[in-house]
C-alpha cells in the first residue's frame, strides 16, 4: 500500500527562552547562564495516511495540530523521528502567505503558485480556473494593496486549491468568506478527494471533518489520544472536551449530590431518548448533617452550553423541609420537545437565597436525543403543512 | 546537498519570479524608476571624480573609466550584501507558513542586484563607445570575471543572510564592514600608489578576494596598457595581475559559495523557530 504521508516516531522540542536573545551583546552577556525550558510540542507521533484518503487532525488549542502540520510541509523539523511524504505538497496554512501589496492580481498569482511550487504552465492553464473560483475577474490586474480582506483570502485559497498538488494540507482556512464561497470551496475538496488525492485538514470545526474525513485523529498535548474512524473520534473529541473544561464540582458539601439517572416512560434507567419522550431526571443526595430548607435545581444545555431548560423545587413552589441521611428527589419531565443531539444535565442543590451553594455539579451528566423527524434546530414544535393551491 | 540542489533547481520558477518580483517592488511607486539604479554611481563618480581627479592630483588618464570600472562591481557587491543580509528575516510570513528552499530568498536578491549592475555596465559600454575607447581584447573575460564575483558574493550573502536569523548584529556589521572594506580595494586610489609606498604590505593587501575581483575588472575593461602606454607617474601602475592571486581568487571565491551554500543549509531548519 502507498503512503502518501508516513509519520514514524515523530516528535518535537522547542525551546522556551525567557527571553528571545538576538544580539551579541545579550548572548555573551548571557552566556552559559541562561537556560531554557523543554517544551515537547509532540510526542512519537505515528500516522500513516494512506492515498487518496482525508485525513482530519483535531484537538484543544495547543495540542500541537499546527506543530504536526508543519512538521509534515518541512517548515519545521522534527527533534525525533522522520516524515516521508509522496508526491507534491501544497499547504494552505495561511491564506495569502507572501502576497506582494505592491503587485497586481495576476502577478500574485503567479508569484504565490511558484512559491507554492507549481510551473507557470500549469498556472496558464488554471488562471482562469483561479481567478473565476475567487470571483475576481474584474479586479485581477489592480495591485492586491486595493483589495478587501475578503478578496485577498479568497485570492489565497483559490490559487492553493486549483493548483492540483498530489496532497493538500488545509489548516483552519475554510471558515473564510461568505456562506456561499464556503460551500464552494467544500464543492471543490469533494472534486478533489474524487480525483484520489490525499488532504490532511486541520480545524476546530469537528463537524465538519464527519463530513469530509474518511479517518480522524485526536491531539492532545502532542499525543494522539483518539484516531479512527471520524464519527466515533469526534464523539470522543465532544466527550473529552467537557471532561476537561466542565465536570466542574464546588460547594460546602454539607449536603451533596451522590448520583443521578434518566428514567424513561417505562421506570428504567437510559441514556437514550427520542423527542417528545417523557424523562425522570432522579438525584440521589445524601446530608451529612442536617440541611435545612435546600433548593434542588437542574439545567439542561446543549453541546454549545446554550440552555434548553432549567428549573428548581423553589421556582416548582415545592418546599423540603429539613433533609438528613440518604434520599432522591425526582423531576419528572413530561415530554421532551428538543431535537436530536447530545445534552448535558447541571445539578445543584443550595439555599433558598442562593448564597450557600452546598453541591454544584455543571454538565455532570449527559443524555441522546434521537428523533424521527430531520427538522433543523433545538425545540421540537409540532408543525402542519396546509397548503392552498389558487388561494383560500 | 545533492537533494538541496535538484531542490533547489525545481524551484528555479520561484527564484525567477522572486527576482523579477524584488526588481519590481523596489520602484514601484516612484516616479523615477530605474533612473534610481543609475544614481549612486553617478553621484559617487561625482564626488570621487571631483576629490581625487582634481583636489588629489593623481595625473591617471580617464580616471572617470578608471573610477566606474572598479566602482560599479564594487557597488554590485554591497548592494547585494546589503539587500540579501535582511532577506530571510524580512520575509517571516513565507518562512513561517509556507515550504520551499530558502535559500530562493538571498538568492533573489543576488539576481535583481545582477540585473541591476548589467543595467548600469550598458549604460557605462554605451558612455565607452561614444567617447570611442578601445576595448582590449581581455574584455573577452567578462563573463568570467563576472562568474568570480557572483560566486564570491553569492557565498557571503548565504553566509550572513542565515546568521542573520540567529544574530541580528550580523545586519549592522554588514552596513560597517563594507564601508571600511571600500578603502581596501584600488577603486579610486591606483594599485600602484600601495606597490611604491608599501611593497612590503602587497600580499597582505591581495588576501582580499575582492581587491582582486577588483583588478581584474580594471584590466579587461580600463587596461591602460592597451589604451594608453603612459600611465600615471612614473612607477605607478594602474593595474596588476598575478597568476598566484588569480588563482588564490578563484579557489576563495568557489570556497566560499560552497561553505555559504552548506552553512545555510545546515541552519535553515531552526529558520521558522527563530524569525
Amino acid at each position: 500500500m502507498a503512503y502518501a504521508v508516513e509519520i514514524s516516531d515523530v516528535s518535537k522540542m522547542f525551546k522556551l527562552y525567557h527571553e528571545n536573545v538576538r544580539s551579541l551583546k545579550e548572548k555573551v552577556l548571557f552566556f552559559g547562564r541562561r537556560g531554557y525550558e523543554e517544551f515537547w510540542a509532540l510526542n512519537d507521533i505515528n500516522i500513516q495516511v494512506k492515498e487518496g484518503e482525508t485525513l482530519g487532525i483535531i484537538g484543544a488549542n495547543g495540542s500541537g495540530k499546527s506543530t504536526l502540520l508543519k512538521c509534515i510541509t518541512k517548515i519545521l523539523y522534527p527533534t525525533k523521528g522522520r516524515i516521508v511524504t509522496n508526491g507534491s505538497i501544497a499547504a494552505l496554512l495561511e491564506l495569502g502567505a507572501g502576497f506582494q501589496p505592491d503587485l497586481t492580481g495576476r502577478e500574485n498569482i503567479y508569484l504565490n503558485a511558484s512559491i507554492l511550487g507549481f510551473s507557470k504552465k500549469e498556472v496558464d492553464r488554471r488562471f482562469d480556473d483561479i481567478v473565476g473560483f475567487a470571483e475576481l475577474e474584474r479586479f485581477i490586474d489592480n495591485h492586491v494593496r486595493n483589495y478587501s480582506s475578503g478578496m485577498f483570502i479568497r485570492l489565497g485559497f483559490a490559487i492553493a486549491i486549483n493548483v492540483d498538488p498530489d496532497i493538500l494540507m488545509i489548516d483552519e482556512v475554510l471558515a473564510v468568506g461568505d456562506e456561499a464561497f464556503q460551500r464552494k470551496c467544500l464543492d471543490r475538496i469533494d472534486e478533489i478527494q474524487a480525483s484520489g488525492k490525499t488532504i490532511i485538514f486541520v480545524t476546530h470545526n469537528v463537524e465538519l471533518t464527519k463530513e469530509i474525513c474518511t479517518s480522524v485523529v485526536m491531539l492532545e498535548s502532542g499525543n494522539i489520544v483518539k484516531e479512527g474512524n471520524p464519527r466515533e473520534v469526534v464523539a470522543y473529541y465532544h466527550q473529552s472536551m467537557e471532561t476537561t473544561q466542565e465536570g466542574a464540582e464546588r460547594g460546602t458539601k454539607q449536603i451533596q449530590v451522590t448520583g443521578v439517572g434518566f428514567l424513561d416512560d417505562k421506570g428504567n434507567v437510559s441514556t437514550n431518548f427520542h423527542t417528545g419522550q417523557q424523562m425522570i431526571v432522579r438525584v440521589h443526595y445524601n446530608a451529612e448533617v442536617p440541611v435545612e430548607d435546600p433548593v434542588f435545581g437542574f439545567s439542561i444545555e446543549d453541546y454549545r452550553g446554550f440552555t434548553a431548560f432549567g428549573t428548581n423545587t423553589k421556582l416548582k413552589g415545592v418546599s423540603l423541609g429539613t433533609l438528613e441521611g440518604e434520599g432522591i428527589v425526582e423531576f419528572d419531565l413530561q415530554s421532551l420537545p428538543i431535537l436530536e443531539g447530545k445534552y448535558f444535565v447541571s445539578l445543584a442543590i443550595h439555599s433558598q437565597d442562593e448564597q450557600l451553594v452546598y453541591h454544584w455539579l455543571d454538565k455532570h451528566a449527559s443524555f441522546d436525543i434521537a428523533s424521527d423527524t430531520s427538522d433543523i434546530g433545538l425545540l421540537y414544535i409540532p408543525c402542519n403543512v396546509n397548503v392552498f393551491p389558487g388561494g383560500k | 546537498m545533492r537533494d538541496r540542489l535538484s531542490d533547489l533547481l525545481l524551484h528555479r520558477e520561484l527564484l525567477y519570479n522572486m527576482t523579477k518580483k524584488e526588481l519590481k517592488v523596489k520602484y514601484k511607486r516612484s516616479a523615477l524608476g530605474f533612473v534610481w539604479s543609475f544614481m549612486t554611481p553617478i553621484i559617487m563618480l561625482a564626488v570621487f571624480g571631483l576629490v581625487f581627479a582634481l583636489l588629489v592630483k593623481n595625473n591617471m588618464s580617464w580616471f572617470a573609466v578608471y573610477l566606474m570600472s572598479g566602482l560599479l562591481p564594487w557597488l554590485f557587491f554591497v548592494n547585494t550584501l546589503m539587500q540579501s543580509v535582511g532577506s530571510v528575516v524580512g520575509n517571516p510570513g513565507l518562512v513561517k507558513k509556507v515550504y520551499f528552499p530558502r535559500e530562493v530568498l538571498p538568492l533573489a536578491a543576488v539576481g535583481a542586484n545582477i540585473f541591476h549592475f548589467f543595467l548600469q555596465m550598458m549604460v557605462f559600454f554605451v558612455f565607452l563607445l561614444i567617447i570611442q575607447w578601445q576595448f582590449s581584447p581581455w574584455l573577452a573575460m567578462f563573463p568570467v570575471v563576472f562568474l568570480l564575483e557572483v560566486m564570491f558574493v553569492t557565498g557571503l550573502a548565504l553566509l550572513i543572510s542565515a546568521a542573520n536569523v540567529y544574530l541580528r548584529d550580523v545586519q549592522h556589521f554588514v552596513e560597517l564592514a563594507t564601508m571600511a572594506w571600500f578603502w581596501l580595494n584600488p577603486i579610486v586610489y591606483p594599485v600602484g600608489l600601495l606597490q611604491d609606498k608599501f611593497p612590503k604590505y602587497m600580499p597582505i593587501y591581495l588576501l582580499n578576494p575582492m581587491a582582486n575581483i577588483i583588478l581584474y575588472w580594471q584590466y579587461i575593461i580600463y587596461n591602460p596598457y592597451h589604451y594608453a602606454h603612459n600611465v600615471g607617474a612614473p612607477g605607478s601602475s594602474a593595474v596588476y595581475i598575478s597568476d598566484k592571486a588569480m588563482l588564490y581568487t578563484a579557489l576563495i571565491s568557489f570556497g566560499v559559495l560552497v561553505l555559504g551554500y552548506w552553512f545555510f543549509t545546515k541552519t535553515e531548519r531552526g529558520f521558522a523557530e527563530q524569525i
